[in-house]
C-alpha cells in the first residue's frame, strides 16, 4: 500500500526500504540544500552503520559513550569540511572503495554514509 | 574587507559601550561574563531558523558556538551598514541556489539595499566573520595545531592538486609540511566558499592555489585543464580574478580570505581589517594591511 502527498512517499508494508528527505543546515561550510530529494533505497546493513559511527567518533574526537544514531548529522556533532573529508577518506580505506566529490559533498549523516558504501561496494567488479 | 574575530574570553569585566558600535542594548549595567550575557541574548537577536539550528548542535559547547556564531553575523553585518544603523535582530538571512548563506535585503524591513557580502568559519575556539561590499567573499581558519588523522602527503594526493602535492612533497620537516597543508587547505576552502557553488563546482584538485614568486604573502589561483592525454603536462590557467589574504589570528589560527575582483576594482590591492570583537562588548582594531 502506498500513499502519495505532497512531500512523501511511504510504504506501509513492513519492507526494509526507507524513504528519506533530508535537507541540511550548517553555519560555516555552507552545503547544498537537497530540499525535495527523495530515496527509496534499502537501509545499509546495520556492521555497516556501526562502522561508519566508529570512523565518525574516532574523527571528530567523540567520547566513547556517545550515543550517535543513524541520523546523526556530521555537522551536528561539529566537523567541519576538514572533517569530513578526513572521514571520507577513512570510509574509503576501510571499505575499500573511491567517492567521487559529488556523492562526497552529499553525505551528511551516518546513515547516507553507510548507504553510499553500500552501493560503492556493491558496485565493485568482482575480484 | 573586515574580519571581525571572536575568541572565547574567560574574564569578566565591566563595560562602557564603545562609541563605535552605535546599538541600544537592553541594559548597560555590570557585566557579568560575557558569554553568558551573550547567551541571554539569543532569544533577542535570533531569528527562530537560527534557534532551531543551534538546538541541533550535540552538546553544550558546540550549541554556544553556533549562538556566538549567529551573532557575530548579525552584529556584524549590522555595523558595517552604508549609510544608516541597522538592528542587527531585524536582518534576515537566505541561501543561493546552491546553499550558500547571504543576507536577504529585499525581506528585511528596515534595510537598504546594501552591496555588502559576508562569510564566516569556525573553530572550537575561534568564529572569523568576513564583509565586503560589492565582492563576494570566502573566509576559512584552522587551528593551527590541528592534527590530521591521516599521513598528510597521502591526503594531499588524494584531494589537491598536483602542483600542491609536488610543493608539499619538498618540505622535509612533517611539522612544516602540516603547517603548509592547512594553511593551503584554508585558502583553497576560502576559495570555493567565495565561489559559492559548492564543493563539487570546484573540486579541489582542478585548482592550484601557489605563492606568487618574490612575494611573501601573494597567492594566486591556477586552474589545471585535463585536456592532455598526459597527465604530467596539465595545462594551467592562471588568473589574477581571485585575491587572497592568508593571516594568523591569536597565534593559534590560520586563516585566508578571499575575494573575487570585480571589474571595478580591477587588479586594485586588497585591504584587509582585522578586528577582535566581542559583540556589543568590546572591539580591537588588531591589523589593518594591505595585500596585493
Amino acid at each position: 500500500m502506498a500513499s502519495l502527498s505532497a512531500t512523501s512517499l511511504s510504504f506501509k508494508a513492513p519492507s526494509i526500504q526507507s524513504t528519506r528527505i533530508s535537507q541540511s543546515i550548517s553555519f560555516g561550510r555552507f552545503q547544498s540544500s537537497k530540499s525535495l530529494r527523495l530515496q527509496i533505497s534499502c537501509a545499509a546493513k546495520p556492521e555497516t552503520v556501526q562502522k561508519v559511527s566508529d570512523i565518525v567518533k574516532e574523527q571528530l574526537a567523540l567520547s566513547a559513550d556517545t550515543a550517535l544514531t543513524a541520523e546523526s548529522k556530521f555537522s551536528a556533532l561539529g566537523a567541519d569540511s576538514l572533517d569530513t573529508v578526513e572521514i571520507v577518506m577513512a570510509l574509503e580505506e576501510k571499505f575499500n572503495i573511491s567517492v567521487e566529490e559529488a556523492d562526497a559533498q552529499n553525505i551528511t549523516t551516518i546513515q547516507e554514509a553507510a548507504d553510499l558504501i553500500e552501493d560503492l561496494v556493491q558496485k565493485k567488479p568482482a575480484a | 574587507m573586515r574580519i571581525s574575530v571572536m575568541s572565547q574570553m574567560q574574564r569578566s569585566f565591566s563595560i562602557d559601550l564603545p562609541s563605535l558600535i552605535p546599538l541600544q542594548l537592553p541594559s548597560r549595567r555590570h557585566v557579568p561574563h560575557p558569554t553568558f550575557w551573550l547567551i541571554g541574548f539569543e532569544a533577542y537577536l535570533l531569528s527562530q531558523t537560527e534557534k532551531d539550528g543551534v538546538d541541533q548542535m550535540r552538546g553544550d559547547e558546540l550549541k554556544k558556538n553556533a549562538l556566538l556564531a549567529r551573532t557575530l553575523v548579525r552584529t556584524t553585518v549590522a555595523r558595517y551598514q552604508t549609510n544608516k544603523e541597522v538592528d542587527p535582530r531585524s536582518l534576515m538571512f537566505k541561501k543561493n541556489v546552491y546553499g550558500k548563506p547571504e543576507v536577504d535585503w529585499q525581506n528585511c524591513k528596515n534595510c537598504n539595499h546594501q552591496p555588502l557580502h559576508f562569510n564566516i568559519s569556525h573553530t572550537d575556539s575561534l568564529i572569523a566573520c568576513g564583509v565586503t561590499v560589492h565582492v563576494p567573499v570566502g573566509i576559512d581558519v584552522e587551528d593551527k595545531e590541528r592534527k590530521i588523522k591521516h599521513d598528510v602527503l597521502a591526503f594531499a594526493k588524494r584531494f589537491y592538486s598536483a602542483d600542491e602535492v609536488n610543493f608539499l612533497a619538498t618540505i622535509p620537516d612533517p611539522e612544516a609540511q602540516r603547517k603548509e597543508f592547512i594553511k593551503l587547505w584554508t585558502l583553497k576552502e576560502a576559495y570555493v566558499k567565495a565561489l559559492g557553488k559548492g564543493f563539487s563546482a570546484a573540486p579541489f584538485n582542478t585548482f592550484t592555489i601557489q605563492s606568487i614568486p618574490g612575494t611573501e604573502e601573494g597567492y594566486s589561483l591556477c586552474k589545471t585543464s585535463e585536456v592532455t592525454a598526459d597527465p604530467l603536462e596539465e595545462t594551467k590557467k592562471c588568473n589574477g580574478e581571485w585575491k587572497f589574504a592568508p593571516l594568523e589570528l591569536a597565534d593559534s589560527h590560520y586563516a585566508a580570505v578571499c575575494i573575487e575582483d570585480d571589474q571595478a576594482n580591477e587588479g586594485a590591492p586588497m585591504r584587509v581589517i582585522v578586528r577582535k570583537t566581542i559583540p556589543f562588548v568590546e572591539d580591537q582594531l588588531i591589523s589593518e594591511r594591505i595585500f596585493l
